[in-house]
């Protein structure tokens, strides 16, 4: 159980292009969940009837089910329907609809918690219905939303990891893979969990300064 | 014990940070009185009866309740000696608080909430507790709603219900701190008739308010605060009779709306 | 995909509640001695607190899980895989759980505990009479929450080779070759284990339905 400086630096390259792939994953597949997210919260909102119901099913099936279930079922059950994906896209793809899911329900929340009272205000001076949802609507949602989005961002991160089950070759793969060849598990997941806290903790300081940036925003006290 | 007013306040600071809230305030509340604290928003009136209170602590100064110190005492050289919080507890038990949130507690009935120190803090018996609290609600009116929470009450209601609540530990002096800001208009009427009853009883009071009508009528003192010092003091009608303070017109003119015009 | 498959699924979901049960309630235990050291007056034990809950939802469960399972072996404690599975799902829960908690007792409105002060209510009393109970309602639905997430990331355990129902689902899987039958059938079974939950969280909820704040 000793630590061999040399052996680290000679896995730094496969661990650098790893962290690559989780980071890429992570950022990639929170802006995708966070852009459909807000589409099927607008569609649910502004669509018809039946359309919320319709998306509400899925919604609902994806929050009341395990991540790795769902990743299961589109990487190993997809090639039987014809979606025969490789585990990164799998990964990605599987991760967008799981971020979705949950991103559209800050969103709905946020659209709920915005007073009528405001659009009211806005439609009174003469905002149209696009003008009141770019210029009320949205930056209000963005001062109220941002501490769950924060949060929901940084479960993301920490369920990339899960993407290693179906062999992504993402960070926690790769330690892994290192584990089993030098039989180190113990200091490699320590390690990983490590670095996953530093971003994790590094994310979380961003959020707080971009509320702090924005606190003047906040909702009046009335 | 009698020659001691209820309540004597001395040379009281109170800061916030750098923000001197209250800046030295002397001020003796009579025995079987109602003395109106009034004044703008932030001249430091709910500050001041907090301090009384002990739910904020002064910087300076003392307080005494009925001739006994109240939280601190003057040492030898005029320092400040902490008393023991049993000694605090001990003073406090003289005073009832009414809150301008009501702060009912949302767990508990009416009933419950009234008779709930009569049980942990006096260690009566429930049944003689909740007779007795029965008693105190029927005093302002609610008895039929014994059995209801707070949040199935109105405001007025649930603020008689606060009144009962500091009655029943049988204190001799009452602290009000705005009991009817947060009520609406209609509402203010029931809380005001109960405190007027109260007062009749022979009730110690110290109430602020904005209600300069209430204050005018039922208050035999009226203290006038403004930026922590306090301006005038004395009986309504010299108060607000004429000739009058400076500061007394210019604060009378912004409560026009609130029974201030019979006053002009 | 046959009724005799799906109920080895339903048989395997029967360890996937008794772990997250166990988990849920261990981690509670936790939770609140977390949440007492967070809110305590003493430094030492703060930072202690805020390191536990930071560090156990800073890192992904899978990771911890991982972690626990080659960590425990090596300082001498050979235990089955379903306890250390437990106990790494009681660690990350009782973080979460700390925080709810810690919210809870924030959100209990200072009036609420300056009107007993005027009561003359000890501190004890306080606690006992007006804080604990009003933050117990105030969390319930965050804690019902978290006993959802928790079924769910019970998941996780299968990768220690704890024979669950998504390992069940992923054994079935390899040898009938149905995987997409049995996938579905699994995240089934989750869903209508988490509805049940959902259900008596808020049944919960309605009992203690007093007062909004």
């Amino acid at each position: 159980m000793t630590f061999d400086l040399d052996l680290i630096i000679s896995f730094l390259p496969d661990i650098l292009r790893a962290l690559g792939v989780t980071i890429l994953l992570w950022i990639v597949g929170s802006a995708l969940g966070i852009l459909v997210g807000f589409v099927i919260a607008v569609l649910r909102r502004y669509g018809p009837r039946g359309l919320d119901l319709a998306l509400l099913a899925p919604v609902e099936l994806i929050r009341g089910t395990p991540f790795l279930v769902q990743i299961f079922l589109l990487y190993y059950g997809g090639p039987f329907i014809g979606l025969s994906l490789d585990s990164v896209t799998a990964g990605l793809v599987g991760l967008t609809i799981y971020g979705a899911a949950y991103y559209s329900e800050l969103w709905r929340s946020g659209f709920n918690a915005i007073p009528r009272g405001h659009i009211e205000a806005a439609q009174c001076v003469g905002l149209n219905r696009r003008q009141t949802l770019k210029r009320i609507i949205l930056p209000e949602m963005t001062m109220l939303l941002l501490p769950s989005m924060v949060n929901m961002t940084i479960l993301m991160l920490k369920e990339t990891a899960i993407l290693s089950i179906i062999s992504v070759p993402e960070l926690t793969l790769a330690v892994s893979a290192l584990g089993t060849k030098y039989y180190a598990f113990v200091e490699g997941f320590a390690i990983l969990a490590l670095v996953y806290w530093a971003l994790v903790e590094a994310c979380s300081a961003m959020g707080r300064y971009a509320e702090r940036r924005l606190s003047k925003y906040r909702f009046a006290a009335t | 014990m009698t020659e001691k007013p209820a309540i004597k306040v001395e040379k009281l600071v109170k800061r916030f940070g750098a923000n001197t809230v209250l800046s030295g305030i002397d001020l003796v509340v009579p025995r079987g009185q109602v003395t109106c604290l009034i004044g703008p928003s932030g001249s430091g009136k709910s500050t001041l009866l907090r301090c009384i209170a002990f739910l904020e602590e002064a910087n300076e100064g003392l307080i005494e309740i009925n001739g006994e110190p109240l939280g601190f005492t003057s040492g030898e050289y005029g320092e400040r000696n902490r008393l023991p919080a049993a000694q605090i507890q001990k003073v406090r038990s003289h005073i009832g608080m009414v809150f301008q949130q009501f702060n009912l507690w949302p767990h508990m009935t009416a009933l419950g909430n009234v008779a709930e120190a009569l049980v942990t803090v006096r260690g009566m018996p429930r049944k003689a507790a909740e007779e007795r609290a029965m008693a105190q609600l029927s005093n302002v009116g609610l008895s039929a709603r014994a059995g209801h929470y707070p949040s199935e009450l109105s405001g007025g209601q649930q603020q008689r219900v606060a009144i009962a609540r500091a009655l029943a530990l049988d204190p001799d002096i009452m602290l009000f701190d705005e009991p009817t800001s947060s009520l609406d208009p209609e509402l203010t009427g029931e809380v005001l008739n109960v405190m007027r009853e109260l007062a009749q009883s022979g009730m110690t009071m110290l109430v602020v308010t904005h209600e300069i009508g209430f204050a005018a009528s039922v208050g035999s003192k009226i203290v006038f605060l403004d930026h922590g010092e306090k301006i005038v003091e004395g009986r309504p009608d010299e108060v607000f009779g004429k000739p009058r303070h400076e500061r007394i017109d210019q604060f009378l003119d912004t409560y026009l709306d609130r029974g201030a015009a019979t006053l002009l | 995909m046959s009724w005799k498959l799906f109920w080895l699924l339903v048989e395997a979901s029967r360890l996937t509640i008794i772990l997250s049960a166990v988990s849920i309630s261990l981690g509670f235990v936790l939770a609140s001695l977390v949440c007492a050291a967070v809110m305590s007056g003493n430094r030492a034990a703060r930072a202690a607190g805020r390191l536990f809950v930071s560090f156990f939802r800073g890192t992904p469960l899978l990771v911890q899980l991982l972690l626990i399972y080659y960590l425990l072996p090596q300082i001498g404690l050979n235990v089955p895989s379903e306890v250390a599975a437990i106990v790494g799902m009681s660690l990350c829960t009782a973080a979460y759980q700390a925080e709810i908690l810690r919210g809870g007792f924030v959100s209990v409105p200072r009036g609420l505990i300056e009107a007993a002060n005027m009561c003359g209510f000890s501190p004890a009393a306080t606690f006992r009479r007006i804080r604990l109970p009003i933050a117990v309602q105030l969390t319930i639905p965050a804690l019902t929450s978290e006993a959802i997430m928790m079924l769910k990331s019970s998941s996780l355990v299968s990768v220690v080779g704890v024979i669950e129902l998504t390992r069940m689902a992923q054994d079935l899987a390899a040898s009938t070759y149905r995987p997409l039958e049995l996938y579905a059938a699994a995240g089934f079974v989750y869903l209508v284990i988490n509805i049940v939950v959902a259900g008596l969280g808020l049944g919960l909820e309605k009992r203690m339905s007093w007062g909004r704040l």
